[in-house]
């Protein structure tokens, strides 16, 4: 009631959270030996030039990690993301085209983002169809479509101050890492100081446990599915105004990115468990792993290659500790 | 095994504990939860490494340093979730260790017909051959799946079967049969270690009762020579008195906080009708597929309102869409299924308790920790929960302490009646004492309470008012008082009193 009660925050967005806090720690570790090794193995890569390039190139990717997290905590999937990323910025290309003020194009993908994000709730958790089934099937809805209105082909999409989303700077800070930045920041607090975070990792916990204690629970997933579909839609209008162009499938090479950085960053695939801090992190390794190895001018085939075996490696390390935490 | 001892990160669990058992000899292990039992018989299997001692085999000192070692020794472990799988069959359940092959043309198949003839084999040599080993396991009762465990076992040559809990999800009949083949198995010169919960069973099948306590050694008995009470005084440290509250003055009719009127579910429930008073203690005693389980949650709203007839809470008319609505209406519910729907194992002790009604202890939306804590450990303190604290884990919290738990988050001034289905099935003699005198304050401070359960000492022992319920129909109204025999014999079925029905104290 009164300010002298107001309790000191025992956790930031439970950065502090001891169970996600070691995995995170860890996690921050490796990304360290990695800056490390990079600047040994290049001198342009501890550049500030390419640390913000980093983080502007990273941006969409972070923000579509960052929503999926807490709908993976709680037992969901959602492999439309991307997808809806791509039709969003060609939605806005089509309808600027037409005559439609940018803004309202925008205001309108992200509303149409919604409303995919509610069908893929209601599937999922309504009907109790399986989200891999149901967000596999929105994704090829989403992209095929994306594909219709374009031909197939990309659409120009030079707006000054639209693109300045995607290119802009603040104090010599990408736009796009700022966007990302307050995402993780906005998404922390919910999950670890709202009630409704809470019952997120409940949900994810233990399903019938949380319907049996009366909570919220399909309202709960079906919010998170149209909060990582709308965080598609951010993203594909970040990604189309930093490339002055859409194309329709802009963003889906990127989906397995988003879905291993989340694992990565020790959310776990049952539910229960994961932070977003975890997510960002794994997302800045991913993203500077694929930068140095472009700067050591290694193909890109290859950086596939590496990304899966850190994968497998982080889930690895991840299993390993568990069970010693078990014993 | 002698002299064993164990530690994990400094806490030793095992202390010099010295566990023999002779062929043909049926030896319970009795502990309280955290007496070490469990890490015991991990030792014996193969599953840990001991720190110290010896294991020996027909007087030879083995290594049992994996699981399948243990299992060529002999030394095979069933433990309390049974572990077939369903999508096979019988014979293909119990031939998994050692799958008969046949050549055919050169190609070596599964040779289905030496596995039915194997399978039908052991089933006969167990007095079970009318299971057919053609059925899909899938298709089996709880216990017929647990004799096809045995039968696995006993197919792969075990000499020494180790039992954890096996009856305890079994009616008392079907727990009978579980008997029936041990004392096969000791005539076939098998050795049964027999860990379990239920001291009757125990002082039914037992040839020998070894208790452990704190990592210790604390007390051999022999069934016929002792009583339960001391051997429950050997398992706890201390008298531990008798397990119910003793009989209070029959109340005069209370104010019915809950009445139902003719309820149904398809098979399961056929007009059933029963109150529940302010500050009763109603227990519904069934045996497994009566109904009991599900009466509690049309009750608690969790069928989806498919069910037939009608309900009163306090006075109103009462219909829940789901728990969510019955919440409101100021109901609350344990389930049995602790592990399945009654916790959330990865969250904290902290988290688990106020769960329900977490909307009281933050600010709009967002949670207070201050506030959670308080709460917490007002409960953890009101309900003796043993824990390291609120931020412990679930988890690691044992079956006893999860319980109370579970109990404790529904202790809000808004609910008035308390459902709880099984309340001390896989809980330890001693919290199981502490749930039973915690339920009695609470009905004594007002809290309608409503027990379901199909172990018919705990309904005897701690109702107000008794229910006995078969094959979806309420068949007797019991007082207070009513011994175990009597709800027992109400339950049309068989026998009035089964065997071990006669061997309580």
């Amino acid at each position: 009631m009164s300010a002298s009660a107001t309790p000191p925050n025992r956790t930031f967005g439970g950065l502090a959270h001891s169970r996600s806090a070691a995995g995170v720690l860890i996690l921050l570790g490796f990304y360290i030996v990695l800056l490390v090794a990079f600047s040994f193995l290049t001198p342009f890569f501890m550049t500030l030039r390419n640390v913000l390039a980093i983080s502007s190139n990273v941006a969409f990717i972070g923000l579509m990690a960052a929503a999926g997290t807490p709908l993976i905590i709680a037992g969901g999937l959602d492999l439309s993301v991307a997808a809806i990323a791509g039709l969003t910025g060609v939605l806005i290309a089509v309808m600027h085209a037409a005559g439609v003020p940018v803004w309202v194009a925008v205001l309108a993908a992200v509303l149409l983002a919604a409303a995919i994000g509610l069908a893929n709730g209601a599937l999922a958790t309504g009907l109790k169809l399986n989200p891999l089934i149901v967000t596999l099937a929105s994704m090829s809805i989403v992209s095929g479509s994306a594909l219709i209105l374009t031909g197939g082909l990309t659409k120009p999409l030079s707006i000054a101050g639209f693109n300045w989303i995607g290119a802009g700077r603040v104090f010599s800070i990408p736009v796009p890492a700022i966007l990302m930045l307050l995402t993780y920041v906005v998404l922390a607090v919910l999950l670890r100081q709202t009630r409704f975070g809470r019952y997120v990792y409940a949900v994810g916990g233990s399903e019938e446990t949380s319907r049996l204690i009366g909570l919220p629970v399909k309202p709960v997933q079906i919010s998170l599915y149209v909060i990582s579909a709308v965080s598609g839609a951010v993203a594909g209008t970040m990604l189309a105004a930093m490339l002055g162009a859409a194309a329709p499938n802009a963003a889906s090479p990127h989906l397995l990115t988003v879905i291993a950085a989340i694992i990565l960053g020790g959310t776990s695939l049952q539910g229960g468990r994961g932070s977003v801090w975890g997510t960002l992190v794994a997302v800045l390794i991913l993203g500077t792993l694929n930068n140095g190895l472009t700067l050591l001018d290694v193909s890109s085939f290859w950086q596939d290659v590496t990304r899966g075996v850190v994968l497998i490696l982080a889930v690895g390390v991840d299993q390993i500790r568990q069970r010693l935490q078990s014993r | 095994m002698s002299g064993i001892t164990k530690s994990f990160g400094g806490v030793t669990v095992l202390d010099d504990v010295t566990f023999s058992v002779r062929p043909g000899e049926v030896v319970a292990l009795l502990g309280s939860n955290g007496a070490g039992k469990s890490t015991l018989m991990k030792i014996l299997t193969g599953v840990y490494q001991r720190d110290a001692g010896r294991i020996a085999i027909d007087g030879d000192e083995v290594v049992m340093a994996t699981p399948r070692q243990a299992r060529a020794h002999g030394i095979s472990f069933l433990p309390q979730e049974i572990s077939i799988v369903p999508e096979m069959s019988v014979a293909e359940n119990i031939c998994l260790g050692a799958v008969p092959m046949r050549s055919t043309l050169g190609v070596r198949t599964v040779d289905d017909q030496a596995m039915r003839l194997r399978a039908a084999d052991i089933l006969g040599q167990l007095g079970f051959g009318h299971i057919s080993p053609r059925r899909f396991a899938a298709d089996l009762t709880v216990a017929e799946r647990r004799i096809v465990e045995i039968a696995r076992a006993l197919a792969a040559d075990a000499s020494i079967l180790v039992m954890d809990e096996p009856t305890a999800s079994l009616t008392e009949q079907e727990a009978e049969m579980i008997f029936r083949i041990i004392r096969r198995l000791k005539e076939q010169h098998t050795s049964v270690v027999y860990i379990s919960h239920y001291l009757k069973e125990v002082f039914v099948i037992a040839d020998r009762i070894e208790i452990l306590r704190d990592g210790r050694n604390a007390g051999s008995f022999v069934p016929g020579e002792t009583t339960v009470a001391s051997v429950v005084e050997a398992m706890l440290g201390a008298a531990a008195g008798d397990l119910f509250v003793a009989g209070q003055a029959p109340l005069a009719r209370p104010e019915a906080i809950l009445s139902a009127d003719h309820l149904g579910l398809r098979n399961s429930l056929r007009d059933v009708s029963l109150t529940v008073g302010r500050g009763e203690i109603v227990g519904v005693f069934g045996l497994v597929g009566s109904g009991v389980e599900v009466l509690g949650r049309v009750i608690f709203g969790a069928e989806g309102g498919r069910h037939q007839g009608a309900m009163r809470f306090a006075g109103r008319p009462y219909a829940p869409s789901g728990p969510a609505a019955a919440k409101r209406t100021g109901i609350g519910f344990v389930s049995a299924e602790r592990k399945k729907d009654g916790i959330i194992a990865d969250l904290t002790v902290r988290e688990n308790l106020v769960a329900p009604f977490q909307w009281r202890y933050g600010r709009g939306v967002f949670t207070s920790w201050q506030k959670e804590t308080a709460q917490s450990v007002a409960w953890i303190k009101a309900l003796g929960i043993r824990t390291r604290g609120p931020e412990q884990e679930m988890r690691t919290l044992s079956g006893g302490n999860q319980q109370k738990v579970c109990v404790a988050r529904w202790l809000d001034p808004s609910v008035k009646m308390l459902i709880l289905e099984e309340p001390t099935r896989g809980v330890d003699v001693g919290a199981r004492r502490e749930i039973y005198l915690q339920l009695a304050a609470l009905a004594r401070d007002g809290l309608g309470i409503l027990v379901l359960s199909s172990d018919v000492e705990e309904v005897a022992g701690l109702s107000d008012r008794a229910l006995v319920i078969d094959r979806g129909r309420i068949v007797g109204e019991f007082p207070r008082g009513t011994d175990p025999a009597t709800l027992m014999a109400a339950t049309t079925g068989e026998m009035a009193a089964p065997a071990i029905g006669g061997i309580a104290p």
